[in-house]
């Protein structure tokens, strides 16, 4: 499926005729789509590895990187594509940014050490007031990857740079979602996006302000190794062994996302992945959940402790219709 | 009279950097006549890994870079193999291999189209939306049918790389960041159909390589002859050499090796030391080997103007990457520039899939991957490998079972590295000295030499920038140092 601008509107038009979508959504989004041209979005990559951009360059499942750039949104900053460099750079990004109405998105994590002069973007601008500034005119504001949601590898202990993720600055701000994963599944991105380009609001987000679409069933019940072994006490030996992955450190149960459906590195439009972690029999490392790294590692150790991540409502609904679920023997 | 430029961010990279260049007059023409880089990013990775379960190390450290994360893990692995004293069964190594030359794959292509080709082509006309506009348009630029293919390219380019990056996850689970990469080999299994799915993406990609991408990148030399004799530099080239072919790593697809003052030499890694007299580190960091390398910052430092460290072989800088690989074995010795770089990175490209094909014959399913060790109490360990851009090395020490010391030394920071104790400037800003600037608004010519590096800022560890600007006598370098 290619989504187009056009496409977008007649697939937003056919929910409104529905009853799906409230008028004022669909004035919304023909505002957002058609007032100035495309959907703006200007992206911004404080401390991390730029992992999560090449990961969305992986995008086909619900459409090409190709044709999001050329035909549906206007991506008004990003700097591993931007074609000049220096003071015309910075001037794009800031006229942009002088437009309200725009997508923010962030990648990578903030550092607040040093007055933030760990990541500085260019003369004058750290990341950290970056943020603050390109903020003040954001509709949406995404934080991308494990690192802009919650701080990830960046802020593993002794966290030498006081690196935070986007939600530990902007404290309790309504416009922000968080796709975590290190990286980002280009699908929980770019699907996420569609639902706010056709509906004009934020997907329904857990307590951790992820989509529930993506982030809402907890791994391990999911898993084709839980069906296969683990209810059958097959336990793998040693890694590249068949067998649930529990004992050699897998962190299935600690960790929400739909990877197990999913799966990763899509070879086409609608289709699903070729492969995942546990897939290539290697244990989840939980990089989707706000305690990665330090609370998920060592990697490969069994941790039997208490689920202590992820603590909230629609998480604990979802354990339990897992456990439900499991009960049932779905 | 001298002009400063200071191009801020320099984008179409990875990571952060920055350049300043001193312009001025040279018989008739602007040149470049003094060139800085700094990088503007530091996150601690190797702070951030001390205490940690050794196995650990290689999902971290693939997190360094979301370029060439494969080649981290790999780094890693080679380094906790070598720690653990474990030795991966052949599938395993040959595993490692396919997934690190898918990787290599995506980037090389990525390199070309996407960061590089924008430097190259007007895109009026073709290209008309951010984020490709604003634009540089210098009188030079290529229009026409080669513009117009670049552009086609670049869009099917996208396409390729991800299904470079399809290939590799059969066997590394997902990409970027591999799950699969382990101490002792790969978590994933070898069958007759995961081969035979390897196999049809690699034939799509090696018909690409050799139909679009080595026709479109000897387009654009023939438009731009004069890059041959551009961004030269020391002419100095070093590799750790890559692609293990038998189970010691005693030969390899891209051997090791120097090529120094002309004449080519054998690589020890006890001759590489990094030196901190122009980069704000405290002295107890200087003249160290990196098994015993120190990270202690001093922002204060006099004299200093870089953050990042100056690593020398046998006090020389060495300039790496694809052209270093190619020069060093004997595949492409065509000469030292913007264009021999990103002709020999193309060529490379060529010799690594075509060779991954015949890896996939070598592989027997259902033969083991993986060969179990346990953590040692006390040990050291060495990675060399390298990654698109550059030779890797990651250095280990294991006290109590946890790592007690991990210094890492990345491609970037040898050819961004600042000047070193005996005033030698890093082998970007030697490059960019000579290079004609005609329009200072437009200094499309000196990101020609930058990106032809194709730096890698994140991955250059060591970088710290500090707030205010750079300030300070400029020492002005002739021409042609090189």
């Amino acid at each position: 499926m290619r989504i187009s601008r056009r496409e977008f509107l007649k697939a937003a038009a056919a929910m409104a005729a529905a009853g799906r979508l409230s008028a004022e959504s669909f004035a919304n989004l023909n505002n957002v789509l058609r007032g100035e041209g495309h959907p703006r979005v200007i992206w911004l990559q404080g401390a991390g590895c730029d992992g999560c951009a090449i990961s969305i360059l992986n995008s086909i499942h619900y459409t090409t990187v190709d044709d999001l750039l050329v035909n549906t949104i206007d991506l008004e900053f990003q700097s591993n594509l931007q074609a000049v460099a220096g003071d015309l750079a910075i001037s794009a990004a800031e006229a942009a940014s002088a437009v309200p109405g725009y997508v923010l998105i962030v990648e990578g994590s903030i550092p607040t050490g040093a007055s933030g002069a760990y990541c500085r973007l260019w003369p004058g601008m750290t990341m950290y007031d970056a943020l603050l500034s390109f903020a003040t005119n954001a509709s949406i504001i995404v934080a991308l990857g494990a690192c802009a949601s919650f701080g990830g590898v960046s802020s593993g202990t002794p966290n030498p740079t006081e690196a935070k993720g986007v939600g530990e600055i902007l404290v309790g701000d309504s416009r922000l979602m968080n796709i975590p994963g290190c990286p980002a599944h280009p699908d929980w991105l770019i699907g996420s996006l569609v639902y706010i380009l056709t509906n004009g609001v934020l997907p329904p987000l857990d307590a951790d302000r992820r989509p529930l679409q993506y982030f809402g069933k907890q791994i391990h019940p999911n898993c084709h190794n839980r069906r296969e072994y683990c209810g059958e006490g097959v336990f793998a030996d040693q890694l590249s062994d068949e067998g649930c992955m529990e004992l050699l450190g897998c962190k299935g149960k600690k960790t929400y996302s739909d990877c197990f459906m999913r799966k990763w590195n899509s070879g086409g439009a609608g289709e699903y992945g070729v492969n995942w972690c546990i897939g290539a029999k290697s244990p989840c490392l939980g990089c989707v959940q706000p305690t990665f790294p330090d609370g998920m590692s060592p990697f490969y150790v069994y941790a039997p402790t208490p689920i202590t991540d992820g603590e909230n409502t629609e998480n604990r609904v979802e354990q339990s219709k897992g456990r439900a679920a499991d009960r049932r023997g779905e | 009279m001298a002009t400063t430029i200071t191009i801020d961010p320099v984008t179409r990279i990875e990571g952060h950097l920055e350049i300043e260049v001193t312009v001025d007059d040279v018989g008739g023409e602007q040149q470049v006549v003094d060139a800085k880089s700094a990088g503007t990013m530091f996150r601690g990775f190797e702070m951030i890994l001390i205490g940690r379960d050794p196995r650990d190390a290689a999902q971290y450290t693939q997190r360094i870079c979301g370029v060439c994360p494969v080649s981290h893990a790999m780094a890693s692995c080679m380094n906790l193999d070598n720690a653990f004293g474990v030795t991966p069964p052949d599938n395993g190594r040959i595993l490692r291999n396919l997934v690190l030359g898918a990787n290599y794959i995506q980037s090389h292509l990525l390199h070309f189209y996407h960061l590089s080709a924008v430097d190259f082509i007007d895109t009026t006309g073709l290209l008309d939306m951010s984020p490709w506009t604003p634009r540089y348009v210098t009188t030079d630029m290529a229009t026409g049918t080669v513009a117009e293919d670049l552009v086609n390219h670049y869009l099917t380019a996208l396409a390729m790389r991800r299904k470079a990056h399809q290939m590799g996850a059969i066997f590394g689970g997902k990409l970027p960041c591999t799950g699969s990469f382990v101490v002792g080999g790969i978590t994933e299994n070898v069958t007759a159909e995961n081969v035979a799915d390897f196999r049809t993406l690699l034939t799509e990609l090696r018909a690409f390589i050799d139909d679009v991408y080595i026709p479109d990148v000897t387009a654009v030399a023939g438009l731009f002859p004069s890059y041959y004799s551009l961004g030269v530099g020391y002419g100095n080239l070093l590799s750790f050499g890559v692609f293990d072919q038998d189970a010691g790593g005693t030969t390899k697809l891209f051997d090791a090796g120097r090529y120094t003052d002309g004449s080519p030499g054998s690589l020890d890694p006890a001759e590489i030391t990094e030196y901190v007299t122009h980069a704000w580190y405290t002295p107890a960091c200087d003249d160290k080997n990196p098994a015993d390398g120190v990270t202690e910052p001093d922002a204060t430092k006099p004299g200093a103007y870089s953050w990042l460290k100056a690593p020398r072989y046998l006090d020389k800088p060495h300039e790496l990457g694809p052209l270093a690989r190619m020069w060093i074995n004997g595949d492409y010795t065509n000469g030292i520039s913007v264009l021999d770089r990103i002709m020999a990175r193309a060529l490379e490209a060529k010799k690594i899939a075509d060779e991954m094909d015949t890896w996939l014959d070598d592989l027997v399913p259902g033969d083991p991957v993986y060969q179990a060790s346990s953590i040692p109490q006390t040990a050291t360990g060495m990675g060399l490998t390298e990654a698109p851009r550059g030779a890797l090395g990651h250095w280990m020490s294991i006290d109590n079972s946890v790592i007690s010391r991990y210094q890492v030394i990345t491609p970037t920071n040898w050819n961004a590295s600042p000047k070193d104790h005996l005033n030698q400037v890093g082998p970007i800003e030697s490059a960019m000295v000579g290079t004609p600037v005609p329009d200072a608004a437009q200094p499309v010519e000196v990101l020609r030499v930058v990106h032809s590096f194709d730096p890698c800022l994140a991955c250059a560890v060591h970088l710290v920038r500090p707030n205010d600007r750079r300030e300070g006598t400029r020492i002005l370098i002739p021409p042609g140092i090189a």
